[in-house]
């Protein structure tokens, strides 16, 4: 009897095991594209914390920078804001679209490292 | 990858645009030239008036005696014409393209319907392909470049199709796509497809000696 329960209770552990990272709130694994009405592209393929592992990438301001005024601030980050706050559906002078700032934001880097995806299709993934 | 892609997309579309726009430009003055060379007298009735009305004449759809006997030449002419210009103009990743690079925007297509216009001109090029094949007249008058340009032409836009619902190999077709593309910008200057900037003047030419020559429309 005791034995049945123990494998029971082993199977739901190692299903919560399994579970709890597939579904954390920390695994980012694509782009967040909530603010386009109409996508017409497939979302971006975006693993978070697998990039800045590969990418080693430690400074959070890397991307997730702050603009005031139009100046860069340096030695501050934006990790608790969203991209939408700033870049709008259109862009406002020199503040790009929202499309032209995740495009920038992942492509420049990718050509300056000549690494990861710098073609539509690489990340708009059918 | 990387280093191939940064130069088919950077300097050689620099080259490309280059080539393209100093090209047609080259051959628009060479034109004048000949005609000032040759057959000076042409200047003497050239008309603007003539020149527009059969330039708008030709521009309609079965609007000439010409078109309405080939009906069927007339609708694909058309439709392949019109996607050939509109779909790169207006399609999506080249419009975003385009603003990546200098922060300058405008209108586009739906994907699906750049999708089926882009169909539009591959089925084009293959009916033009079947024509010359087939037709005595066209055959006359066809030389070895003429299913070269063909090609050139289907290229961009079977490998564009092919990297858009991404196929086979995406960044081989994708590369494949942004090189054909400046095949054929760098190849019109100096092919038959150079009528892209010269038939406007054909037409033209002929358009002012029926009207102002032989007083007669130019059907």
């Amino acid at each position: 009897m005791y034995n049945r329960i123990i494998k029971f209770l082993g199977l739901i552990l190692v299903f919560v095991l399994m579970w709890v990272p597939a579904h954390s709130q920390d695994e980012m694994t694509a782009i967040d594209n909530d603010m386009f009405l109409k996508p017409q592209r497939p979302v971006s393929v975006f693993q978070h914390d697998e990039h800045n592992e590969t990418a080693e990438i430690e400074d959070c301001a890397q991307c997730h920078h702050l603009y005031e005024d139009g100046q860069l601030v340096e030695g501050e980050s934006s990790e608790d804001m969203r991209c939408a706050d700033c870049h709008e559906e259109k862009g406002i002078g020199k503040t790009p679209s929202l499309t032209q700032a995740f495009h920038l934001n992942c492509k420049m880097c990718h050509q300056e490292k000549k690494s990861g995806p710098v073609m539509c299709g690489e990340c708009h993934v059918k | 990858m990387h280093d191939l892609y940064n130069f088919v997309s950077g300097p050689l579309v620099w080259v490309a645009f280059a080539v393209f726009f100093f090209g047609c430009l080259y051959r628009l003055i060479r034109m004048l030239a000949l005609v000032n060379q040759k057959e000076k007298f042409i200047f003497s009735y050239m008309s603007f008036k003539y020149s527009l009305r059969s330039i708008l004449h030709w521009s309609i759809p079965f609007a000439t005696e010409n078109m309405r006997q080939h009906p069927v030449m007339t609708i694909v002419t058309f439709a392949f014409h019109f996607c050939l210009i509109i779909t790169p103009l207006f399609l999506l990743a080249h419009v975003i393209l385009w603003d990546e690079a200098w922060h300058f925007s405008w209108g586009h297509l739906p994907e699906g319907l750049t999708d089926i216009m882009t169909l539009v001109v591959v089925f084009g090029c293959f009916f033009f392909l079947i024509r010359r094949l087939r037709l005595p007249e066209v055959q006359f008058v066809t030389s070895a470049s003429d299913y070269i340009i063909l090609g050139i032409v289907a290229a961009p836009f079977i490998t564009g199709f092919l990297a858009y619902h991404q196929w086979f190999n995406y960044p081989f077709f994708m590369i494949l796509h942004i090189i054909s593309g400046e095949i054929m910008l760098i190849t019109i200057p100096f092919t038959r497809l150079a009528h892209m900037v010269l038939a406007p003047f054909t037409r033209a030419y002929m358009g002012s000696e029926f009207g102002g020559v032989r007083h007669a429309r130019d059907w």
